[in-house]
């Protein structure tokens, strides 16, 4: 009987062994600050920093800032959290130019047509999210990512005037936004700045003439991060992004226009004189261009960008870019690529430079986005600068989603360990979201 | 108690002659007595087991036999993100992979014949992911599951040589699920379900040669099983808005089981002891692509190509038995697989890895009749990569641990 009970109790040895199944235990690397003093961090830039998107400054987009994204994983080597101007929660927000922002919906089109498209989240924005100040001294803000915000207004005493995004963060409405950084006496800031320098020329087709100059553009670069690094603080300054990759200026196809069999003749026998020809299928559009002939009107090249802002509406029905060439405004031409190429180009090794000379980490924004321009995958996600289906930009084609947020976010991360020795862990850019689809 | 501390002993005495292996999804555990030994034993006949060992080793049977076997896999992955650091763990289901053999042993003129029927589960993998891991658009669950029956003969030539061949009936489902990066208006993101069964054939066959009253030598050769998915399940779920794009419907879709070439070696000095090893070849190299066709395709639903580039390796597993009384035998062994997963290929599905394992196990025979085996199988492995495919960069940690049991009648 004594053994007949034995395998009983071995099986029983060998169940609990089992059910002990110890699972493999957490050693993952803690987060480090290596070099940084992150008493106090500061978030400066444009509306990318500070959760500008879908054309618009909301509660929500600010939670998905560039500035907030970076603000918690520097929580985890002991930095400050992130002190942000909020937009209530409950307002739809506003933007720069008075809007509702966008989301994705349903649009009818001159045809009748319904296909998702961006639209308006209301006829006009929340203007009273901005109109009151928020300033509080004994809390003072450390993000100050100011939709619209160009390099040559830091010293500008009148910016609350004329930004009421600033306006309603700043101590006294003619202290200069340097001076405001200033007094937060940061001992780490990161600082994306000059992409509205080059969006205001990209975006009206070349025809508002600001780009500024190299001198002018440099002057103001140093002064900003002279004054910024005064007190020995450390910083992450970032690259100008070539914007002509962004789907703002990449979704509308240069050769759009489709022409069948009755069409097509028409329009050879209107522009065959010009030395213009026309085939079955797609063809380019007509643009307006007054070195062309004396008509001022040629075919768009390929090389050549459409904006997001040409009205399709006139395309599809109102003979825009076939019989009324596509005005000035609503292209980038190759000189003006070109122009605007270059300058990014200049401006960008100067921020290289001046990198080198403070001894700064450097984000290569330009790269970051031209990545994205190229797709690449991360953790089974393509990510692309395709419009709304790539996955990273908002519906304004410009500023980022929540997701692409967090990819730049984990390119700021990257430069700042290279430089700082310091192992702060990148995001997860999959747990934010992307375009949300009806 | 002294039997066990020779046993442990010798064990650690042998280890590095002593390797087996359990790869890629491959599951191991098909025989009680050889999982006691470190999942080797092609070169002698324990049990009606051999139906599936080696064929061959069946036609040394001199009685008939039923053996019905389970064993439970406890099996734990850790992921640990490279770049945010952070950690998530699998919630498998416990696997229960399970075998039965039946054994039918003629007499008189028909002597030298054997003929028997295995039912059992060499391939198979259930892996679920925490629902919200950082890997979740690559892989949230994998159910694969394979059923083989195998109808055999084996026959005795001579006193020493005995070869044994079956047919295989593979009879098995597939269920593939991930999350889509697309997000409905709540922010809910997208699902995808591919689910469906599967069928295939192989055959298995083996030759047993005993060299002398000590030394007996086996090879044995299971076919690759090509198991195909007609008419599959897919399924998903999106924004409304999309679901034009992703039609639900059908899929077709292969998945190729390889084949292992075995030689086992079975060394008896004397009545209380043996020593077994087993040298496996699997040609896991037909696991080149993993593929999806589906029937209807959009712009957004195309049909995909995963590469696996599986390479064919080698593993070595081994072990002894005491046969410490008429009731008790003791088991003790080990093995070590190479991984046939590539570096760049490595997936959340088989986080696999060159693996070292160890066993043991006993028997108690009851009686002429009845007997109970049992075996623990543990292993340790890790991995870390950057799959080319997904990006995605992490370490595995797979830990598991396998009781099982088996009940022998024989008469």
């Amino acid at each position: 009987m004594v053994m007949n009970k034995q395998p009983f109790l071995l099986l029983a040895v060998f169940a609990t062994l089992a059910l002990l199944s110890c699972e493999p235990k957490v050693k993952s690397q803690l987060p480090s600050k290596g070099e940084l003093d992150v008493t106090k961090v500061v978030y400066i830039g444009d509306g990318q920093m500070g959760g500008y998107m879908n054309d618009g400054l909301k509660n929500e987009g600010q939670k998905n800032s560039l500035a907030n994204i970076l603000a918690a994983q520097f929580e985890l080597i002991g930095s400050n959290p992130a002190n942000i101007p909020w937009i209530n929660s409950a307002s739809i927000g506003i933007s720069t130019t008075g809007l509702a922002p966008l989301h994705l919906g349903y649009k009818t089109d001159c045809q009748g047509n319904v296909s998702l498209s961006p639209i308006r989240d209301a006829s006009i924005g929340d203007l009273s999210s901005i109109s009151q100040s928020c300033y509080n001294a004994n809390s003072p803000f450390t993000v100050f990512g100011i939709p619209g915000l160009k390099l040559n207004q830091f010293t500008n005493t009148s910016l609350a005037g004329t930004n009421a995004f600033y306006n309603r963060m700043c101590a006294t409405p003619n202290t200069s936004l340097l001076d405001e950084l200033l007094a937060q006496n940061a001992t780490f800031f990161q600082l994306y700045i000059g992409l509205e320098d080059v969006l205001d020329y990209a975006k009206s087709g070349g025809t508002h003439e600001t780009l500024p100059s190299d001198l002018l553009f440099q002057q103001n670069y140093e002064q900003v991060v002279q004054n910024l690094t005064a007190n020995g603080a450390k910083g992450a300054i970032a690259t100008i992004p070539d914007v002509s990759q962004m789907p703002y200026f990449t979704t509308i196809p240069w050769n759009g226009l489709t022409l069948d069999n009755s069409n097509v003749g028409t329009l050879n026998n209107i522009y065959n004189p010009l030395g213009f020809y026309f085939q079955l299928g797609a063809n380019p559009f007509m643009m307006v261009d007054s070195s062309a002939n004396m008509f001022a009107v040629r075919q768009i090249q390929s090389s050549e960008l459409l904006l997001l802002s040409l009205p399709l509406d006139s395309v599809k029905c109102n003979q825009m870019g076939v019989l009324f060439p596509i005005r000035d405004e609503f292209v980038l031409d190759a000189n003006e690529l070109s122009m605007l190429r270059g300058k990014i180009q200049s401006y960008n090794n100067f921020i290289r430079q001046i990198a080198q000379t403070y001894n700064l980490a450097l984000v290569n924004t330009d790269q970051f986005v031209s990545n994205l321009a190229d797709g690449f995958t991360y953790n089974g996600v393509s990510m692309s600068a395709k419009f709304v289906s790539g996955g990273a930009y908002s519906l304004d084609g410009i500023y980022l989603n929540p997701r692409g947020n967090a990819h730049f976010a984990n390119a700021f991360i990257k430069a700042i360990n290279q430089k700082y020795h310091s192992t702060i862990p990148e995001v997860n850019a999959n747990k934010f979201d992307g375009v949300r689809f009806p | 108690m002294n039997s066990f501390i020779k046993i442990i002993f010798l064990f650690f005495g042998l280890q590095v002659g002593v390797f087996s292996y359990g790869q890629g999804f491959q599951v191991n555990f098909q025989g009680q007595k050889q999982q006691g030994m470190g999942c080797a034993g092609a070169a002698l006949n324990l049990d009606a087991s051999s139906l599936f060992f080696n064929p061959g080793a069946s036609a040394f049977a001199n009685k008939s036999e039923v053996n019905l076997a389970g064993t439970t896999i406890f099996a734990h992955v850790l992921y640990t993100d490279s770049t945010t650091q952070t950690s998530f763990r699998t919630q498998n289901p416990v696997g229960t992979p399970f075998s039965a053999y039946g054994l039918y042993h003629f007499k008189k003129s028909l002597e030298p014949l054997s003929i028997g029927l295995a039912v059992y589960t060499p391939f198979g993998s259930t892996v679920q992911w925490d629902p919200n891991w950082i890997g979740r658009f690559a892989l949230t669950r994998l159910s694969l599951k394979a059923i083989f029956f195998q109808p055999t003969f084996s026959y005795r030539i001579s006193e020493r040589f005995g070869l044994g061949a079956g047919f295989v009936l593979s009879n098995g489902s597939v269920n593939l699920q991930k999350d889509i990066p697309i997000q409905d208006s709540l922010g809910q993101f997208g699902h995808a379900e591919l689910a469906g069964k599967a069928i295939g054939f192989g055959y298995n066959g083996g030759i047993l040669y005993h060299v002398n009253h000590k030394f007996s030598m086996g090879l044995s050769y299971r076919s690759k099983v090509n198991m195909s998915v007609n008419n599959g399940n897919a399924s998903f779920t999106v924004p409304s808005a999309l679901v034009s794009s992703f039609p639900n419907g059908t899929f077709s879709s292969q998945l190729p089981l390889p084949s292992v070439l075995t030689l086992g070696l079975c060394f008896t000095p004397n009545a209380k002891w043996s020593f077994v090893l087993d040298i496996n070849r699997v040609n896991w190299k037909v696991y080149d692509t993993l593929a999806f066709d589906y029937a209807q395709n959009t712009s957004a639903l195309g049909d995909t190509k995963s590469a696996r580039n599986y390479k064919s390796i080698c593993a070595f597993r081994g072990g002894a038995a005491y046969t410490a009384t008429k009731k008790w035998t003791f088991r003790l062994g080990g093995g070590f697989g190479f991984t046939p997963v590539q570096s760049g290929y490595v997936t959340p599905e088989t986080p696999d890895a060159n693996r070292l394992y160890g066993t043991c196990g006993f028997s108690f025979t009851a009686n002429h009749h009845f007997s109970i085996d049992a075996s623990l199988y543990a292993t340790r492995m890790q991995r870390t990569d950057k799959n080319l495919e997904t990006q995605l960069n992490g370490t595995f940690t797979t830990m598991a641990f396998a009781p099982g049991i088996s009940l022998n009648y024989r008469w």
